[in-house]
């Protein structure tokens, strides 16, 4: 699914290591998510969201995948 | 509670060496019973080194997820694939296995038994997630 996790973490100065470390998930799957090749659960997206303070709709785009 | 508990246990890096030791002793303490105990420790020794292995292997997230420290819910997602591909293959295999023993004249056991098992497992699976919802 598309989504701009990648920018935002970027916007943040953030490694993809401790956006995983945050969210309690491997650095992989933080890529998987920014490559689009896995869907974080719904727990998971709104953690990412609520991390980021955007809307959830707002980061991930299920328009576009 | 419980199955908190259990998740605790499953993500711990202990979990598949204790597990493939535990194991390696009830192959051992079996084939005691049946008389081949040289068999048991030959088993006993290779889980044992297979759950070394795993505990001291590197930080690769296969080797990771494999123990249990890595899991997340990406992990656990491809466990679930790994383990309905797995049991594809399985279920396969035996279909042919009883298929085979038919055509050779013979009953089919035990893959028809086998078989039979595993569909109803798969039914009473089935039923049991559907309820649970």
């Amino acid at each position: 699914m598309k989504n701009r996790v990648r920018t935002l973490r970027l916007q943040q100065n953030l490694a993809q290591g401790q956006l995983a470390e945050a969210m309690g998930v491997s650095r992989q799957t933080i890529n998987s998510i920014e490559n689009e090749r896995y869907t974080p659960s719904l727990p998971l997206a709104m953690a990412l969201a609520r991390f980021f303070g955007v809307p959830v709709e707002e980061m991930f785009d299920d328009q576009g995948t | 509670m419980i199955k908190e508990r259990s998740q605790a246990l499953a993500r711990s890096k202990w979990f598949l060496p204790s597990f493939s030791l535990a194991l390696g002793v009830v192959i051992l303490a079996v084939s005691w019973l049946g008389g081949s105990p040289g068999e048991g420790w030959i088993s006993l020794g290779f889980l044992a080194a297979f759950g070394l292995f795993i505990l001291l292997a590197g930080r690769s997230e296969t080797i990771r997820g494999l123990r249990g420290d890595g899991r997340d819910e990406r992990f656990a997602q491809i466990d679930l694939r790994a383990t309905a591909v797995s049991g594809l293959v399985l279920i396969v295999t035996l279909i042919v296995a009883w298929l085979v023993e038919i055509a050779q004249g013979h009953s089919g056991n035990p893959y028809g038994w086998l078989l039979a098992t595993g569909g109803a497992a798969y039914a009473l699976a089935v039923a049991f997630f559907r309820w649970r919802g």
